[in-house]
Order: structure tokens, then C-alpha cells, then sequence
């Protein structure tokens, strides 16, 4: 075993006392305004790095990717083959790829299986299809509870999973990404690639929810 | 022998804080930040952490270890932040005095415009020209070997009953407490990834065979499994796993 005397190396155990943290101001805002001032300063950030880094993350990836590769998946069999087989491969010839979602998993919920994706470690979360996870999908009460009582915690999000049904949870603690592949809903039949899209909610691809019915 | 962050199957946790919209209907779109500081805190730590001075587990690790009363008063970000603030100092890219200098300076909420005049960028800085091409790369943790996965799908095996980390006491690891000395199911496997629990401790990456497993809810949870149909699978590195007897 390491004697953890490179506590710098190792944070074996914990914190130390003193550590920088305990220093920052109690405003999370100026916190993170002494954090950002101070680096912008030492040339270690770029401020418009930052901003192309949200403007990405707030227009340009988030659900609205996952819900094409699920419109493809209902209306194309062998695209959706291709989908469970190997779902990296399957999505990056949406060009959907990269940072967060590295090795991507699809599980498909049947008549008989629902499928609900949580991280209890941490917020791992598929990046390229989904973009930044949601809030809940962050607190504790959904990292902690998921995995002892899903049925009760998809109730809270109005699923009221059969009990004949079975739920798969998974728990995303290493560093591939999941995407719940849901049942094309009902009377969606003469819909195109584009209109299924609509339908695709985030919350179905994660598994607390359903898509939309056809209107 | 646990962490705070490792709160799987946890009791006391309330309702989830789902967001409704004026009808009560579950909200599904709401803003990818809530506030201009949480998406500045996200995007400083992806930023710095592309200098190259730690890895993802690192950062990971980081956070778990802040104090269990700073854990769990922190928001989200607010642990990123400290976290990351950790970091900086411990990796010598900012120094404790330089750290309080500027706290000092924004909480005296004078003008810090000439600070940021003129600087020159560090040679490591990531340039907003490179970043739609590095998010694009990622940071894969796959890794070609040529080990041989030990278990096959379909095999029994069980999970180690403490924190498996073999090379520091108390390390990082990614075997949830909720899911230690319990029986499973090699339900597929995924090629060789980087080791968190020495990635995170700086001492190489040795990728490792990496499985999914699958667990019965009655395993995990006995009696208090809501359903004996119910499953829950995790990858799981194949030093947590031992072979059933």
C-alpha cells in the first residue's frame, strides 16, 4: 500500500487542512469571478474559449441530437440494428460524437422492459446526444434513489411502470454513455424521420418519461 | 469506508426535483444553465482541465475528496469549483497567495479590466479555433491490449466486499459501496479502459478489462427490492470482480 506522503500526488484520503478551497468567498458568483479573473490574468484561460464552449452546449448539442438517431432508429431497422449493435459507430454517422460520449450504449425498451439510466457516482451522462444534464438528473435524491426504488421515482416523473414489466437500471460508473432507444409510440405510422423527431422528449432517452403521442 | 458521493441505494433522500411546467406537466427543456455562473464555473473547468496538468479521474477524484460538510452543502458547481480550486494549487498552476489576491480584488468589487489587459497565453491555453475539434476527439478511455478478459458472458462472479483500490487506501474507485460482496452476471464486455482507481491517483493509466454486470434487485437490495424482476448493471473493472466459487 502507498503511504500517501505525496498527499499532492495521491489526495488519498481527503482534504487537507487549509486547502485552497476553504478560502473562496462565500457567493458562488464571486467565486467563480476570482477563479475566472485569476486565470484570465496568468493566460492559463481564454475568455472566448469559454464562450464557445457554452454557445456550443447551450444551441447547438443538446437533445435535439438523440432525438434524430431515435427518429432513424424507428423508421430504419437496419440503422437501428446498427444502433444496438455498435451505437458509437451508429451515431457518429449522424456526425454526433466526442467529448462525454466516447463509448455509447443503446438499450431499447420492449413491451416487456424499461430501460432508465442514472449515474450514483457522479452525473456521467451522454454529452453528444443529449448535451448537459438536467438538474434532477444531478441531485441527490435521483443518484441515490434510482437504483433501490426506480418504480417510485418514475411514478414522480408520471411513468407508472407495469408491474409485469421489468426495469433494467443502469448505472453509468464507467466511461460509456447510455441512450434509452423508447417504443415508437402509437398511431405515428405515416410520420416522416423528421416529425418522429418532434415526439422524442430528453427525458425518454434517459427513461423517466415517455415521448410525446402523435397530435 | 465510503464516500459522500457514493450514495447509491441511500435512504433519506426526498422526492426527486422534477420541474413542472404551468399545466404540472413534467418540463423537459428547461436551460441548459440555470445561471450565468454555473455555465461560467463548467466551462473554466473544461478549460482548465485541457491544459493537460490532470485527467478526467483526477477531476473526478478531486471532487469526492472535497470535506463530507463542503460536499453536501455545495451545489453542483459550487464542488466543480472547489474542486477545481484544489487542483490548481496542488498541480502549481496558481499559487495560494495569488488564489487570495484575487478574492480580495473581486470581493473589493473594483474595475479588474487592466488585470486581463496585454496577457499573454499560456502556450498549454486551449484557443477557442481548437475547441469544436477537441470536443469532437474527446477523451477516449478505450485502450487496445492485448490482455485477455479473465470472465466470460454468463459467468457468476462476485464483487470485492471493500474499496478495491489496491494502490492507495481510501482511493478513488468506481465499485459503489451499494454493490460491494455482492453476486452478479458478466452480461457483456466492453475491451480494455483506463483504470480509474490508479488513473486518478496519477500513477498510469493500466487499462484493464472492463464488463458490465448485471445484478438482481433482490441481490442488492433483499426484502427491500421493489420488484424481483428488476435489474441494475454496472461496468465494473475486472480487478473488483472475483469468480464465484
Amino acid at each position: 500500500m502507498n503511504s500517501n506522503n505525496d498527499h499532492n500526488l495521491h489526495r488519498g484520503q481527503g482534504h487537507k487542512k487549509d486547502d485552497a478551497h476553504s478560502h473562496l468567498p462565500s457567493d458562488p458568483e464571486l467565486r467563480v469571478k476570482a477563479i475566472e479573473t485569476l486565470l484570465l490574468s496568468k493566460g492559463l484561460i481564454d475568455s472566448k474559449t469559454l464562450d464557445e464552449l457554452i454557445d456550443t452546449y447551450e444551441n447547438r448539442i443538446g437533445p435535439q441530437n438523440g432525438a434524430k438517431v431515435i427518429a432513424k432508429a424507428w423508421v430504419d431497422e437496419n440503422y437501428k440494428k446498427r444502433l444496438l449493435d455498435d451505437a458509437t459507430s451508429a451515431i457518429r454517422e449522424l456526425s454526433y460524437q466526442g467529448r462525454q460520449g466516447e463509448n455509447m450504449v443503446v438499450v431499447e425498451n420492449t413491451a416487456d422492459i424499461h430501460n432508465v439510466v442514472v449515474c450514483t457516482l457522479c452525473s456521467c451522462y451522454p454529452w453528444p446526444v443529449l448535451g448537459i444534464p438536467p438538474t434532477w438528473y444531478k441531485s441527490d435524491e435521483y443518484r441515490s434513489r434510482t437504483v433501490r426504488e426506480p418504480r417510485k421515482v418514475l411514478s414522480e416523473f408520471g411513468l407508472n411502470i407495469d408491474p409485469k414489466t421489468e426495469i433494467k437500471v443502469w448505472d453509468s460508473t464507467a466511461e460509456l454513455r447510455y441512450l434509452v432507444l423508447p417504443v415508437r409510440p402509437d398511431g405515428t405510422e405515416n410520420m416522416n424521420e423528421e416529425q418522429l423527431a418532434e415526439l422524442v422528449t430528453r427525458n425518454s432517452m434517459i427513461g423517466t418519461g415517455l415521448p410525446e403521442n402523435s397530435k | 469506508m465510503s464516500r459522500l458521493h457514493d450514495m447509491g441505494g441511500r435512504y433519506g433522500d426526498g422526492p426527486i426535483p422534477v420541474p413542472r411546467n404551468k399545466n404540472n406537466q413534467v418540463e423537459n427543456s428547461e436551460p441548459t444553465f440555470k445561471h450565468e455562473w454555473h455555465a461560467k464555473a463548467w466551462a473554466i473547468t473544461l478549460a482548465a482541465g485541457a491544459l493537460g496538468e490532470w485527467n478526467l479521474d483526477v477531476s473526478r477524484h478531486y471532487r469526492e475528496c472535497l470535506p463530507p460538510k463542503d460536499y453536501m452543502n455545495y451545489s453542483y458547481y459550487e464542488k466543480w469549483l472547489a474542486g477545481l480550486t484544489n487542483l490548481l494549487v496542488d498541480k502549481k498552476l496558481v499559487t495560494i497567495e495569488e488564489l487570495k489576491k484575487f478574492i480580495s480584488l473581486v470581493q473589493e468589487d473594483t474595475s479588474n479590466k487592466d488585470l486581463n489587459e496585454n496577457v499573454k497565453l499560456d502556450k498549454r491555453t486551449w484557443l477557442a479555433k481548437d475547441v469544436q475539434k477537441t470536443l469532437g476527439w474527446g477523451g477516449p478511455s478505450l485502450r487496445k491490449t492485448d490482455i485477455t478478459p479473465l470472465h466470460k458472458i454468463g459467468d457468476n462472479v462476485i464483487t470485492l466486499k471493500y474499496n478495491p483500490n489496491e494502490n492507495v487506501i481510501g482511493g478513488h474507485t468506481r465499485l459503489p459501496s451499494y454493490a460491494m460482496g455482492c453476486e452478479g452476471k458478466i452480461f457483456s464486455y466492453n475491451g480494455t479502459h483506463v483504470f480509474p482507481d490508479k488513473n486518478a491517483h496519477g500513477i498510469g493509466e493500466n487499462p484493464l478489462p472492463l464488463y458490465t454486470v448485471e445484478f438482481k434487485a433482490s441481490e442488492l437490495w433483499g426484502l427491500a427490492a421493489e420488484n424481483g424482476k428488476d435489474k441494475i448493471y454496472l461496468d465494473l473493472w475486472e480487478p473488483y470482480l472475483k469468480i464465484k466459487a
